[in-house]
């Protein structure tokens, strides 16, 4: 049975099981899915960040493009000029890694502040900042994005700052909806009649003690949009330019030989995407299933 | 619909108009202000080779009627754009407006045809598995439709372009002159169909109505409705039906458009994801400028029916 806990419904009926006990195997395995994932990203950028690379990412090979996987000597096959995929796939996280650190920042600071300005604060700040979400939220984020490659011709970490900007509604609109939530409990007014200062209460009762689990989930979902944004701007031929792999452009790369029936080379990188955004996605809901006891939308 | 139920809705309408208008307003300034801030002034060119001196490029300006504040010149801009003028391309020199009309209709078709396969297939999966509760088929929907809601759309739509030139023997890549073609049906349907699958609409539509259907299911008021044998499906229509869905519509309408430059990339399917990535390619203002306020319009409108159809669901809605 799954528990809904709704804004407006009452109020503190969380269960006392110890949290993996209650939490549900199937998010569990989400969740164990998903930072599996992340480690491997982490290692795998870091590794890239290194050279520690199986083999030389730029090193072009002519007689052995398009190999099969396991080939001897590349694990992942080769690309159309022979390159190894296995250290470009590698070298591919570079190309979203730290600009997608950046642009999930902005949209966590960002939209807490937001967020505890219109949900603290209230009144008519509360409206300008409906609005202004409102507002960033009616751009296909796509489009919003190459209105500002035609404006500025802009590099990768720019564009993640409109990435980050327009991912702030989301976050804003959820620490203000948790922090009506928490002012039905009497919280905040317990806590301002303790004679806390502002200051502690929103960053260490709203932020930190009740909103710390949103913030992960955000931060998670955010880098999977992140991600979603950079390999789509290289398979689109913005960004990081051939020979840099970035696992879009190599998708892109790898085009025409897929039509011809050599899947392998687009395949990879695709495949790259997919398990990544998938992990990411899976670790945030099964984190919010579990943290925060109820589905997101 | 009872009188009483119209006049709640009316008043929502008008508000909800108005503020539709005023973000409307705070797209354009959103959108001239990224023009406005862009680096490289058009009068350089006109003024190359000569002494760049402000007195010059003030001359230039008051020759060719620009005017010299930035709120002059977007009220100039703004009042153009009211009277649909959106300028002229700069690379094809053809104005805006009807080609952003020629394009953003095949754009409409495209996403609305997409959204109505996400229907069709999602609607009968979600109710399902929200009437019959947790079982093994339902969890394994449930990844599954995670996994398609992670395949990338651009990988997606090279598979289907392989199974059809090598299964069908035709090229499902659509050009302005497909629609002569034998099967014009078909070279229309696959881009939607591709759009539709792996855009992440499907999986979220499942997801939501899956959650909101069960949940209403379960309130007592279904239940009272079932212990006194009346249809649960017309009690539970409205609230656990129409709201997630229209709300799941509306709120995907924005990555709808975003995957719809992909999608058209993809297909060469002659539309308004394709003009904006020929634009952004040859920083081409007017044409950008122009897709992005329609892109925005489109989010708005429908933004605009999801809270017409909240409110004539739930006219409690419109005292708030």
């Amino acid at each position: 049975m799954r528990r809904y806990v709704q804004a407006p419904g009452p109020i503190g009926q969380f269960s006392e099981l110890p949290l993996l006990q209650r939490a549900e195997t199937l998010d569990l395995i989400y969740v164990g899915y998903g930072l599996l994932i992340v480690a491997l990203v982490l290692a795998s950028y870091l590794l890239g960040a290194f050279g520690w690379l199986p083999d030389d990412p730029r090193a072009i090979n002519v007689g052995l493009i398009n190999a099969a996987p396991l080939t001897p000597g590349h694990a992942l096959g080769t690309d159309f000029l022979g390159r190894d995929l296995q250290a470009r796939l590698i070298l591919g996280i570079q190309a979203y890694f730290l600009p997608g650190l950046l642009a999930i920042a902005i949209s966590v600071v960002g939209g807490s502040v937001l967020g505890v300005l219109a949900g603290y604060r209230g009144g008519w700040l509360d409206t300008v900042i409906t609005y202004v979400n409102n507002l960033l939220d009616s751009f296909p984020r796509l489009v919003l994005i190459l209105l500002v490659i035609a404006a500025f011709k802009p590099d990768i970490y720019a564009i993640m700052v409109v990435v980050g900007l327009t991912g702030m509604p989301e976050t804003a609109n959820l620490i203000a909806g948790k922090i009506s939530f928490l002012r039905q409990k009497n919280f905040i007014e317990a806590a301002h009649a303790l004679g806390l200062p502002a200051r502690t209460v929103i960053l260490k009762h709203i932020l930190w003690l009740n909103c710390r689990a949103l913030l992960v989930i955000q931060a998670t979902l955010g880098m999977a949009e992140a991600i979603l944004a950079e390999t789509s701007l290289s398979y689109l031929g913005f960004g990081v330019q051939e020979p840099t792999p970035s696992w879009g452009n190599m998708v892109q790369a790898g085009a025409n030989y897929f039509l011809q029936g050599q899947f392998w080379p687009s395949t990879a990188p695709a495949l790259a995407i997919l398990a990544t955004i998938l992990g990411l996605q899976l670790l945030g809901d099964g984190l919010n299933n579990i943290l925060e006891g109820k589905r997101r939308r | 619909m009872k009188l009483s139920a119209i006049r709640p809705v009316s008043r929502v309408l008008a508000r909800e108009l108005a503020v539709t208008a005023l973000l409307l307003l705070g797209v354009s300034v959103v959108v001239f202000a990224v023009l406005h801030f862009a680096p490289g002034d058009p009068l350089n060119v006109l003024l190359e080779g000569q002494s760049p001196r402000s007195q010059l490029a003030l001359g230039a300006r008051e020759a060719l009627g620009v005017p010299h504040t930035w709120y002059g010149r977007y009220a100039a801009w703004f009042g153009k754009v009211l009277h649909g003028d959106f300028g002229s391309s700069i690379r094809t020199g053809l104005p805006v407006l009807p080609e952003l009309a020629r394009v953003g209709l095949n754009t409409l078709t495209l996403t609305l045809g997409s959204l109505v396969l996400t229907l069709l297939v999602a609607v009968p999966i979600a109710v399902h598995a929200a009437v019959n509760g947790d079982t093994a088929g339902n969890t394994a929907a449930t990844v599954a439709a995670y996994i398609v809601s992670a395949v990338p759309v651009f990988w997606f739509g090279y598979i289907v372009v392989y199974v059809f030139i090598h299964k069908f023997g035709m090229f499902p890549l659509l050009s302005g002159t497909a629609a002569k073609q034998p099967h014009a049906w078909l070279y229309f349907l696959v881009p939607i169909f591709v759009l539709g699958t792996a855009s992440g609409t499907l999986a979220e539509l499942i997801r939501h109505l899956r959650e909101e259907l069960s949940r209403v299911l379960a309130e007592d008021y279904i239940r009272t409705a079932r212990a006194k044998g009346a249809p649960v499906w017309r009690h539970a229509f409205k609230e656990g039906f129409l709201i997630p869905v229209t709300e799941i519509m509306s709120a995907k309408i924005p990555f709808l458009l975003g995957g719809a430059v992909i999608v058209e990339q993809v297909f060469n399917w002659p539309g308004m994801g394709r003009m904006a990535w020929q634009a952004a390619q040859d920083r081409d203002f007017p044409v950008i400028m122009g897709i992005a306020l329609v892109a925005a319009a489109f989010v708005r409108l429908g933004n605009l029916l999801q809270r017409v159809v909240f409110t004539a669901v739930n006219p409690r809605a419109s005292r708030e």
